[in-house]
């Protein structure tokens, strides 16, 4: 028996030339490597322009090397996986493994709101921020001109209807310039004046020009008036300090801020290297080690109770419609599916809502009075129960399509052989279901480990108890940690960084573990 | 074989395209170089603004194109779905924020902590024209920051066919409602939203008049975040006045902001604690209602809600700042912008002449603004941020029977530990 | 199993699976548009809501549903070639780091997403600049971004349905002298009907309720998602939100993902694995 007669596909194929030899160089073979390198030009083409345009070198050198090393790869015969893995792979290393080891790195910063960017950004924002109108100083309609090729504003004083020029020297009288009647200058001799729009076009200039003035400096605000206003803070690079109101501010490059004697510090900071101060406070902080334990169990059971509980409603369903006697099955199928098509985040909130106490559809179809999301264990069995409903139709598709692959044949050989259908279901039909499955369950453990909406959209953690704010009893790790590091509402992504990489370490060894059980299953076929 | 040859020939058509596409946009040195060349029909500047809600920014963008027109700039307005505070400053920080940010006055203490909004110079007759409430919540140290549009703050909705008289004192409202409740005509006696996460804004008012206390004040009269009182022994009472109300029934953590609107427009409870924003669904309701400043506890401090502003920010880091100001200072601060707004989302407006003008078509704007005229301008330092959940879990324990001085203790707690950070 | 045992039990199942749905449509159809009613029946029956979803000028919801259905279709046929390929290499073939590879899949998909979205930014800031076509705001720039996550999502489970194809059919045909390559087309991916419908069935709802990160990218009100104007609906300046408007798009959200299902179902249930194995 030739194998690739076996399907229809290849019993059609009778224009391939009849067993290609190894070494052989085919009409295929020449197509495709012809294919692979326009691929690889085409990308050179597009990708290139913008970055020389742009100057940044190592990114042509790194596009370069990249696109020829995938281009080499496809032309050669050799590393057949490694064929298979790469597209699907650059798109992985570009969008996920490098913003998933980046901000691994940032949980050796203090990055957070108030630490988002550099220092040279924090003294910008703080001196921008401390520019106050002069006091007295006159109220300016703004008309931007030319001078030749050289911006200038022309300044009328809204109370004296006098009018300047005012270039990076300062200012200088301007004669005969005609005004409207909202005061501004419609025409100066000397001065070409900007329409609107051209002034809006350059609107990266006129932010820029500042007029200097024995008081401060005269800058635009919009492009019809402009205000004279003056610095209370700047920055001494011989002191590396802000100087000014409440000052001197000394630069503290252990914490990201501006510091005064008194130990205030000004409000922008920036981002500086903690070592490891993330983690020890993860260790050592009472609230986060003392309380791990408690999550970290109801973590495991959350997940694991999802899993085994989706998995086995799921079969369970699949397996009932697997009967060629069966009706129905496709209006079946699709109610099923239902579930799953609603979206999530929508029915998480309908969920929590049918759960309220007094409110909800639960309690009043039932006739209880229950607290449903606001005691400790029903809100423990209404998350689960809620992960239900929304997981089974998953397992129930992923059961439907993994039953269809194991021949009908097996089953019932077995019960031929006198097996009770459980037994057949349990030596047969279950053994083969989990080749296909057991990596799925591994996978939907650690999606359901971290199932971030599923608690937050519900219970949001809670509830808690009185004289404990910080922990839940429904609370998961990830929402936890989002609590911790979001909950007091200014972002903490350094901190949220370094609990991050504790609890990647801790599903990374489970999965290990239940990866290294699937080991022998995935031999079954073999 | 097909399918690779297919796919190339896709991929080198789909590059040429491409390429061409790029080569008409200037790259990010370009763009300062060569003004005005890219689009000259639109003269070259473009102004990106960003809001939240659907609505709200529906009812933007005739003006925001409007203003295009008048400047000859294009103008982009966007809608940001999902957390817009936290997306416009890590947007802003990464250099592709907008150029106007649209938002909650309490947003400033964390814009300005990233450097991602800039002070706004408003003329002394546009300072003039505005709520001074709604002036002094865009002040953060000394500085104007953005350019108010509405004001909004919690009042009591009644239900005058059920509740004719305006309560006095809160325990008026209870004594009401209960009687109402045990006469089978409401199905609860107040209709305030708890959540089972607490809700620490519409608590607030009851808080502050049993007593309760966020932070202390500076000598400058701002709220200052080294003295946390929230745990305070007047603020222990506080705790404690919630929780009698809890054990009554008039606080409960399953009334929640999806049914507590509904739950009144459906004349199931006679007292309301809510916002402008509910008076869309309270007047589809089709009874009578009248609107009051929400009553202190007798004998006890005032009920003072929040007062929040809605604002338009100049972002510091925008790439057309200049038009920025010129939409934020000169254009926005309007009348016309400011009631198109108010007919969208009717919150009222912070000019002056443009609540006068809604004024006359509509009388709930301005007993709005009444019963949030002593109201406490929602505090916007970044610290702010660290009361909302503690605050929250204390009320729901407290309202479930929980200790109110342990409660109080672990919202003190947990305030000061994340102030620490 | 009699039979009827087993209709009485799916029938259990598909009460359990609609009863939240009911309550979805009670909603939908109540004029009041709250979620927070405690009775199934609606007070009064309207399609009111439907008709204000559709004619709303501030929420384009027919725009919303085309955008999804085009991304959805788009991101989840790229996405499963790119992990039929990758399960196809772990599945078939031995080679150094495969186990590593998997596993690192796995933690990969770990990661909290709301973490990232400071990197998407940087790396997306950067895009814009240079290459404008897959910025921001561009469906194409989402596509690419969804594609990070293509292997992540679906690898293990395409990986695991193709452990269960025999691998003599691949050996044999190797000895009559096929490439990799043409074992791949020619017999693997017929063979494996049912398990690509399945696989992009999933990918398809998976990219029609995905927001998190469409919500960063699509911004323009006429460039977004369902799940994003919906999110958006929840979220916006309305603090009370028009649940039945809310609870109409829920309904609607879920009539592609029906399609495509009632499309896909009979490559599902096609058994072509079974009938091979005879062969």
């Amino acid at each position: 028996m030739s194998a690739p007669s076996v399907t229809k596909a290849a019993r059609d194929d009778t224009a391939r030339p009849s067993g290609p030899r190894r070494r052989e160089i085919t009409t295929g073979f020449v197509v495709t490597r012809i294919a692979v390198l326009g691929v690889a030009a085409a990308l050179l083409l597009y990708a290139l322009p913008p970055l020389v345009a742009d100057e940044s070198w190592p990114a042509v050198v790194v596009v370069c090397l990249a696109t020829a090393a995938i281009a080499a790869l496809y032309l050669t015969r050799r590393f057949v996986p490694a064929k298979y893995l790469i597209p699907g792979t650059v798109f992985l290393l570009a969008f996920q493994v490098f913003p998933v080891l980046y901000t691994m790195s940032t949980a050796l910063t203090n990055f957070g709101d108030g630490h988002r960017g550099g220092k040279q950004e924090a003294i910008a924002a703080i001196e921008t921020a401390s520019l106050r109108q002069v006091p007295g100083s006159p109220e300016y309609a703004l008309t931007a001109a030319l001078k030749g090729d050289e911006l200038v504003f022309l300044l009328v004083d809204t109370k004296t209807k006098q009018v300047q020029a005012g270039t990076e020297e300062g200012l200088s009288p301007v004669d005969g310039a005609k005004l409207s009647l909202t005061g501004k200058v419609l025409e100066a001799p000397g001065y070409t004046v900007l329409t609107t729009a051209q002034a809006a076009a350059r609107g990266k200039e006129i932010t820029g020009l500042a007029v200097p003035t024995s008081g401060g400096a005269i800058k635009a605000n919009g492009l019809s008036r402009a205000v004279e206003s003056r610095a209370a803070l700047a920055y001494d690079a011989s002191c590396d300090c802000i100087q000014g109101e409440g000052g001197p501010w000394r630069a503290d490059e252990s914490r990201g801020y501006f510091v005064n004697d008194k130990g205030e510090h000004l409000a922008q900071g920036w981002q500086v290297n903690v070592g490891l101060a993330n983690f020890t406070r993860v260790v050592t902080d009472p609230t986060i080690s003392g309380h791990f334990l408690a999550v970290f169990a109801w973590n495991l059971v959350f997940a694991t109770g999802s899993v085994l509980s989706t998995f086995a409603l799921g079969m369970a369903v699949a397996l009932a419609l697997h009967h060629p006697r069966m009706r129905g099955t496709k209006i079946y199928r699709i109610v099923i599916v239902l579930p799953y098509a609603m979206p999530a985040f929508a029915m998480l909130l309908v969920w929590r809502d049918m759960f309220n106490r007094d409110f909800g559809l639960i309690n009043s179809l039932t006739g209880l009075n229950l607290d449903w999301l606001g005691e400790p264990t029903t809100a423990r069995m209404a998350v689960l129960l809620v992960n239900l409903w929304l997981g089974f139709p998953y397992m129930f598709l992923v059961t439907t399509g993994a039953l269809q692959a194991i021949p009908r044949e097996m089953t019932e050989a077995a019960g031929i052989d006198g097996a009770s259908p459980w037994q057949a279901f349990r030596r047969v039909t279950l053994p083969l279901l989990l080749v296909a499955l057991a990596p799925l369950l591994i996978s939907s453990f650690a999606f359901n480990f971290n199932n971030f909406n599923a608690i937050q959209l519900t219970t949001g953690g809670g509830p808690f108890d009185v004289d404990n704010t910080q922990v839940g009893k429904t609370d998961l790790l990830i929402t936890y940690t989002f609590r911790l590091a979001f909950g007091t509402g200014s972002a903490q992504f350094g901190f949220a960084a370094a609990i991050s990489v504790f609890i990647f370490a801790l599903v990374a060894t489970i999965s290990a573990i239940g990866f290294r059980m699937t080991r022998k299953q995935e031999e079954v076929y073999r | 074989m097909r399918i690779r040859a297919l796919a190339a020939l896709a991929s080198v058509a789909f590059a040429a395209t491409a390429c061409g596409g790029s080569a008409e946009t200037p790259s990010a040195t370009q763009t300062q170089a060569a003004p005005a060349a890219s689009t000259p029909a639109a003269g070259g500047g473009k102004l990106v603004i960003w809001s939240e809600g659907a609505k709200r920014t529906a009812a933007l963008k005739p003006f925001a194109e409007q203003f295009g027109k008048e400047n000859g700039v294009t103008v982009e307005i966007k809608e940001i779905a999902d957390n817009p505070q936290q997306t416009f400053v890590t947007a802003s920080q990464q250099g592709s924020g907008p150029d106007v940010m649209v938002g909650a006055h309490d947003w400033i203490g964390n814009m300005v902590q990233n450097g991602a909004v800039e002070p706004v110079n408003l003329t002394e007759e546009q300072k003039a024209a505005l709520n001074p409430v709604a002036l002094k919540a865009v002040t953060f140290n000394g500085q104007v920051y953005g350019a108010p549009y509405a004001v909004e703050n919690l009042a009591l909705i009644r239900n005058t066919t059920l509740a004719p008289d305006t309560p006095a004192t809160f325990d008026e409202v209870v004594a009401k409602g209960a009687e109402l409740k045990k006469a089978g005509k409401v199905k609860e006696i107040l209709c305030l939203q708890v959540s089972q996460r607490g809700d620490a804004y519409h608590a607030y008012p009851l808080f502050a008049s049993a007593g309760g206390a966020l932070f202390g004040t500076t000598a400058g009269g701002d709220p200052d975040p080294k003295q946390v009182l929230i745990g305070g022994g007047d603020s222990v009472k506080a705790w404690g006045k919630l929780g009698e109300l809890g054990k009554q029934g008039v606080l409960k953590a399953s009334i929640t902001p999806e049914n507590s609107i509904a739950t009144f427009a459906d004349g199931k409870c006679a007292f309301l604690v809510s916002g402008p924003w509910a008076m869309n669904d309270v007047r589809k309701a089709g009874f009578s209602y009248d609107i009051s400043p929400i009553p202190p506890f007798e004998g006890g401090k005032p009920a003072t809600p929040f007062v929040g502003v809605q604002a338009f920010f100049v972002a510091a880091k925008g790439q057309n700042k200049v038009l920025a100001q010129e939409f934020v200072t000169n254009y926005v601060t309007n009348t016309e912008v400011a009631k198109a707004l108010y007919q969208a989302d009717p919150r009222p407006p912070a000019l002056t002449a443009a609540l006068e003008e809604v004024k006359a078509s509509d009388p709930d704007a301005v007993k709005f603004l009444d019963a949030g005229k002593d109201g406490l301008p929602m505090p916007a330092i970044p610290e702010m941020a660290a009361i909302w959940e503690p605050f929250g879990i204390a009320e729901v324990s407290v309202i479930k029977g929980g200790d109110p001085a342990k409660a109080a203790k672990a919202a003190q707690d947990a305030v000061e530990k994340s102030l620490r950070k | 199993m009699k039979l009827a045992l087993r209709h009485v039990f799916v029938l259990v199942v598909c009460a359990f699976a609609l009863f939240p749905i009911v309550f979805v449509v009670s909603a939908a159809l109540n004029p009041l548009g709250t979620l927070a009613s405690s009775d199934l029946i609606p007070d009064g029956a309207s399609l009111d809501n439907v008709a204000k979803l559709l004619s709303s000028e501030a929420y384009p919801f027919g725009r919303w549903f085309l955008n999804s259905i085009g991304v959805a279709l788009a991101a989840s046929f790229t996405s499963l070639l790119l992990s039929l390929l990758a399960a196809y290499a772990f599945s078939r073939m031995r080679f150094k780091g495969r186990r590593t590879g998997l596993m690192s899949l796995l933690l990969i998909q770990m990661f909290p997403q709301f973490l990232a979205i400071v990197t998407i930014f940087m790396i997306f800031t950067r895009v814009t600049e240079l290459y404008p076509a897959f910025g921001f705001d561009s469906v194409s720039g989402l596509m690419i971004l969804y594609m990070g996550g293509a292997l992540g999502a679906s690898t293990w489970l395409m990986k695991g349905f193709l452990d269960t194809v025999p691998k003599e059919l691949d050996e044999s045909a190797t000895v009559d002298g096929a490439t990799h390559a043409q074992i791949f087309w020619r017999i693997i991916l017929p063979l494996v009907t049912p398990i690509l419908a399945v696989t992009g069935l999933l990918a398809f709802i998976g990219y029609m309720n995905e927001f998190i990160l469409a919500s960063v990218f699509l911004r323009d009100p006429e460039a977004k998602t369902l799940a994003v104007g919906m999110f958006g609906m929840l979220s916006g300046d309305a603090r009370n939100t028009n649940f039945g408007m809310f609870a109409v798009g829920t309904l609607i959200t879920a009539i592609p993902t029906v399609g495509v299902f009632m499309w896909l179902q009979k490559y599902i249930v096609s058994g072509l694995t079974a009938g091979a194995v005879k062969g």
